[in-house]
């Protein structure tokens, strides 16, 4: 495509096309445009490779002080000149002329007298002759012409003139400046050539609009953390209501009421993580706790121990939460679910985390069902936009029945087993007094998020890779 | 959780029937098995320890059997009365109680089935012998051995050739060079003595729960075996032996009793259970409505005999089916016969209103402010190590809260603060382009005297060249100000991870939280190479 040129660029290469080795400062005058402008389009230019920019060093003169009031009053020497032209016989006493000049007297006296313009006799100045222009008054001139802009010494010539008044007090300011000069490249000479005039002056400016803008990152939530609000608003579409507990809990909440007896595989440190040297000091009411051991000692025959239903676990499930809520307000009828981290010591692997997010449904209800399970299972990953499920027998230890739900995945072709479900079995529910049949379900939500986000390695979820979580798109 | 082997042509001869590849793997499922993996020639299956019936082909074969209406109803146990006796010492009462046994005549054993009973014995003694501590299993050739034999204690001093070793070792040996011996010695180390077994000629059977003699060892030219199992409680031991006697019956031995006596031991009868179901239950609970002699059929296809009494069904449970408590398990049985894929689904009617946790609405709103900010959400674990929370951060380790024997160093330590994570997650990300703004929300955990405490924190880092702790304060009061309409004030504190002038203590009333420049030598530590500013406050109490 052609080159698509702001105004500004168009305007300091015409100026350059006439007159090459340009200063910023000529290029403005030259364009009017203001200093910003001009730097800001030589930039630009360099970039585009159609200018190029040379450093040099360069000395500069400006009119100090003194020299500004000699430019307006003419030097000492020539004020005094003047006085004594306006008194006839063209002579004073030295003491009139002194009144006059003030502060310039004595240098006016003695460069009066070194350009042969006056002969003093007895106190007294007289008048010889003068000429009309001198060196120094014609540089200070010029410098004056030039101002704001400072001149370069080597313009104005003349050093010998220059060096005398650089003797002379606040008459001139040198300053030694680095300056830049501007030239055209050769492609910046054909580009320049090409400028039609008539486009110079076009009020709205184009510019390359099929060049790439920078990069810029939406701040956002965490993926995973938009899966888990996803599933709670399901949830709470449901008529669900959210509970929520602690992370660390007695053993006593999250096996023994579950009916996990206290020698249960799944209670070894190779699966749980006990927390070191921590026990609960209350677990629960005297009746809970006398009616679960009772429980266990009838159902699994072994010697029920309340020092091991103590020990402080992280919780393997989010069912401890529920089952307490349950004992603890027996409710005839409800709906609640929880959504929250959850531990199992297993190795680290593309397949296992030590934590991950639970969430787990329950239905308490006089006449629930096991096909209500399965309804509200059903509903559920519609709602996620999972179509064709079907569901299988398995086992849980504190349920009966207890069936796992199967998913297809059209992205991976096959059926991926998601949730866990059943209903509480006698041994939980009556020990503590819950009276209804308690529908539950629930499972690891960072499944459905790999499926989501098509990911085949659960640790990526927490690797927190800026790269991933700024570039993942938001709607899946 | 365990696995068993299923090669398609041992299947189908113990079913006795042709039955097609396909149906065989689409019903597995249907009575409660995982597959893990599918070849031409066997399939793999994962089975719930609580049926051990599963732990061989056999017993999938059984179950299968009845979903598939080949053979329903109670597999019957048929135990001749034999001769053979174990007296039991009365000093094994104090270290390991109970023995039981049976005798499996007149079969066969092929390298397959011998392969099965391996694997079967191994995933019994995991599962319903809780690692041999609660029973444990010997399998014996029974033509090595000469009746009567006695179950005792002996001195570890005694002798014998443990199985699969070519001499003599003591128990003391066998305890500390065997590899089953190390594993399982714990279970015999609180007593002097050790249990043993032993025949009528003084050789030893075996020395419970860790191992067998080479002697009695059996292989392919096995004719007839002996079961004995010993355990701390006599019904997980007859339990156990019903499952191992159901198996060999079907592999075709003839079952004969085994006469225990002494110190509270009895014969095994292994019994089938009666249980009475009523039928209304089954309805309600499934949410359908079947007749009785539905109800009746499906517990015969799940391999249980059944009779209509009325209105209640009388089922009778065969003794290898431990994990039927109560009625409520038949009722899973019901539907199991009945076919899970025949239930439709429904939807109860709601009767509630749904409605998120408070603290659920308030991290929402955090999270909304704390993104309007500019910073990103990122989640890291709660379980962490102590080289991020403490070493590198030069963090007070004096309340570390610690789990017992995690099997990874990186997830060891509970957290009790955010920030140290934030900023492992800045070093992970060294090659991302900057600015880097990043917060976190979540559960920290507080040691004091001995009791756990969770709180709900929120820490922020900003990671870029001229990032200061004006900034971050900026950041820390519009967010206050903003979520809670909170004002704060800035302390100057000194904080092992701040830099000393630019560190601060946060106050709302009472102390929040920390805020200040990240000291470079922290930074350091964490191979990070830009200037950090952050806080961490506590979010409980403030809404």
């Amino acid at each position: 495509m052609s080159q698509v040129l702001h105004p500004i660029e168009q305007k300091l290469l015409k100026s350059l096309l006439e007159k090459q080795n340009l200063t910023p400062e000529d290029l403005c005058e030259k364009t009017q445009l203001s200093i910003d402008q001009v730097r800001r389009g030589i930039e630009w230019l360099k970039f585009k490779e159609l200018v190029q920019v040379n450093e040099s060093e360069k000395n500069f003169v400006a009119l100090g002080k003194m020299g500004n009031e000699a430019f307006e009053k003419g030097l000492p020497e020539r004020q005094l000149v003047n006085y004594l032209k306006s008194i006839d016989g063209f002579s004073c006493e030295m003491s009139q002329a002194k009144n006059q000049l003030k502060n310039e007297f004595s240098p006016a006296i003695a460069n009066a007298k070194k350009n042969g313009w006056i002969e003093i006799h007895e106190n007294r100045i007289l008048l010889k002759g003068y000429h009309d222009t001198t060196p120094e008054e014609r540089i200070i001139k010029l410098i004056a012409s030039k101002n704001p802009m400072v001149s370069s010494v080597d313009e104005i010539g003349d050093k010998s003139t220059l060096d005398s008044l650089k003797k002379r007090p606040e008459i001139l300011n040198f300053t030694f400046t680095k300056y830049t000069t501007v030239n055209l490249t050769e492609k910046g000479i054909e580009t320049a050539k090409n400028i039609s005039s008539d486009t110079v002056d076009v009020l709205v400016r184009a510019i390359d609009v099929e060049a790439p803008a920078p990069t810029v990152f939406a701040a956002r939530a965490h993926p995973l953390q938009d899966v888990i609000n996803e599933v709670r608003e399901i949830f709470v579409g449901l008529g669900f209501t959210e509970i929520v507990g602690n992370q660390t809990q007695s053993s006593f909440w999250n096996f023994d009421a579950l009916f996990t007896p206290q020698d249960h595989p799944a209670r070894e440190m190779q699966d749980t993580f006990y927390l070191k040297g921590l026990h609960a000091k209350n677990i629960g009411t005297k009746n809970q706790i006398s009616n679960v051991s009772q429980v266990h000692k009838k159902g699994w025959r072994y010697d029920w121990k309340l020092e091991e239903s103590k020990r402080l676990v992280l919780r393997t499930h989010t069912t401890c939460v529920t089952i307490k809520e349950l004992a603890d307000n027996r409710p005839e009828e409800a709906r609640i679910f929880s959504i929250g981290r959850v531990f199992r010591n297993e190795k680290v692997s593309y397949k296992h985390l030590v934590e991950f997010n639970q969430v787990e449904g329950v239905v308490v209800g006089k006449n629930v069902s096991l096909r209500d399970l399965m309804g509200l299972q059903r509903e559920f990953y519609l709602k996620m936009g999972m179509k064709k499920i079907k569901f299988w027998p398995t086992f849980f230890p504190y349920t009966e029945p207890s069936l796992q739900s199967m998913v297809y995945n059209e992205k991976l072709g096959k059926w991926v087993e998601l949730f866990g479900m059943g209903i509480f079995r006698p041994e939980v529910t009556i020990p503590l007094g819950i009276k209804n049949p308690v529908l539950a379900w629930g499972g690891g939500i960072e499944r459905i998020a790999m499926l989501k986000f098509g990911l085949d390695d659960v640790r990526e979820l927490y690797n927190n890779n800026l790269g991933w979580l700024r570039n993942v798109s938001k709607c899946q | 959780m365990p696995v068993v082997t299923l090669y398609f042509d041992r299947i189908t001869s113990i079913l006795g029937k042709k039955i097609s590849k396909e149906k065989i793997v689409s019903t597995l499922p249907f009575i409660g098995l995982d597959i893990e993996e599918e070849t031409k020639n066997y399939v793999n299956v994962e089975y719930s320890p609580n049926r051990p019936d599963y732990s061989t082909d056999y017993g999938i074969a059984s179950s299968l059997q009845g979903l598939l209406g080949i053979k329903t109803g109670m597999p019957k146990l048929k135990i001749k009365k034999g001769k053979d006796v174990i007296i039991v010492n009365p000093s094994m009462r104090k270290i390991r109680p109970f023995v039981t046994a049976i005798e499996a005549k007149n079969g066969k054993l092929d390298d397959e089935t011998i392969q099965q009973i391996i694997v079967m014995q191994e995933d019994l003694h995991n599962g319903i012998g809780r690692r041999r501590k609660k029973t444990s299993i010997g399998i014996h050739d029974l033509d090595k051995i000469s009746f009567p034999l006695t179950y005792t204690t002996t001195s570890k001093n005694h002798k014998f050739i443990p199985l699969e070793s070519s001499q003599e070792m003591t128990i003391h040996e066998i305890l500390e060079k065997d590899e089953t011996g190390i594993k399982y010695g714990h279970l015999v180390k609180n007593s002097k003595k050790a249990p043993i077994i032993l025949d009528s000629n003084g050789h030893t059977i075996s020395f419970p729960p860790i191992i067998n003699s080479e002697q009695t060892k059996i292989s392919k030219n096995t004719k007839n075996i002996l079961v004995e199992i010993t355990a701390i409680e006599k019904n997980a031991a007859e339990d156990t032996l019903a499952v191992i006697a159901n198996i060999l019956q079907d592999a075709g031995f003839e079952l004969f009793s085994i006469k225990i006596s002494g110190a509270n031991n009895s014969t095994p009868l292994l019994k089938p259970r009666s249980m009475v179901l009523d039928a209304e239950l089954v309805n309600k609970i499934l949410g359908i409505k079947i007749s009785i002699p539905k109800m009746v059929s499906a517990l015969r296809k799940s391999r249980l005999n059944a009779q209509a009494r009325g209105k209640k069904i009388v089922c009778t449970i065969p003794r290898y089916r431990t994990d039927i408590f109560g009625p409520m398990d038949l009722v899973e049985e019901v539907a199991l016969g009945y076919g899970i894929e025949n239930f439709e689904p429904t939807i109860p009617e709601s009767i509630s209103v749904g409605q998120k946790n408070k603290i659920t609405t308030t991290l929402d709103s955090i999270s909304s402010v704390m993104i309007g900010l500019g910073y990103s959400e990122v989640m890291n674990l709660g379980l962490v190590s102590q080289r991020i929370l403490y070493d590198y951060t030069k963090r007070d380790a004096s309340k570390i809260i610690s789990v017992s024997d995690s099997k990874s160093q990186e997830h060891n330590i509970l957290r009790d603060a955010i920030l140290p994570g934030l900023i492992d997650t800045l070093s992970r990300n060294i090659h991302e382009p900057y600015p880097q703004m990043l917060f976190e929300t979540g559960t920290i955990f507080l040691k004091n005297n001995d009791e756990i405490k969770e709180e709900i924190h929120l820490a922020c880092v900003s990671a870029r060249n001229d990032v200061s702790f004006t900034e971050i304060k900026s950041v820390l009061q519009s967010f206050l100000k903003t979520t809670f309409g909170l004002e704060c004030k800035t302390v100057t504190s000194s904080n092992s991870m701040f830099i000393e002038g630019r560190s601060a203590d946060i106050f709302v009333n009472n102390k929040i939280g920390e805020i200040g420049e990240i000291l470079p030598e922290i930074s350091d530590n964490f191979k990070l190479r830009v200037p950090i500013a952050g806080f961490e406050i506590r979010l409980t109490g403030l809404y």
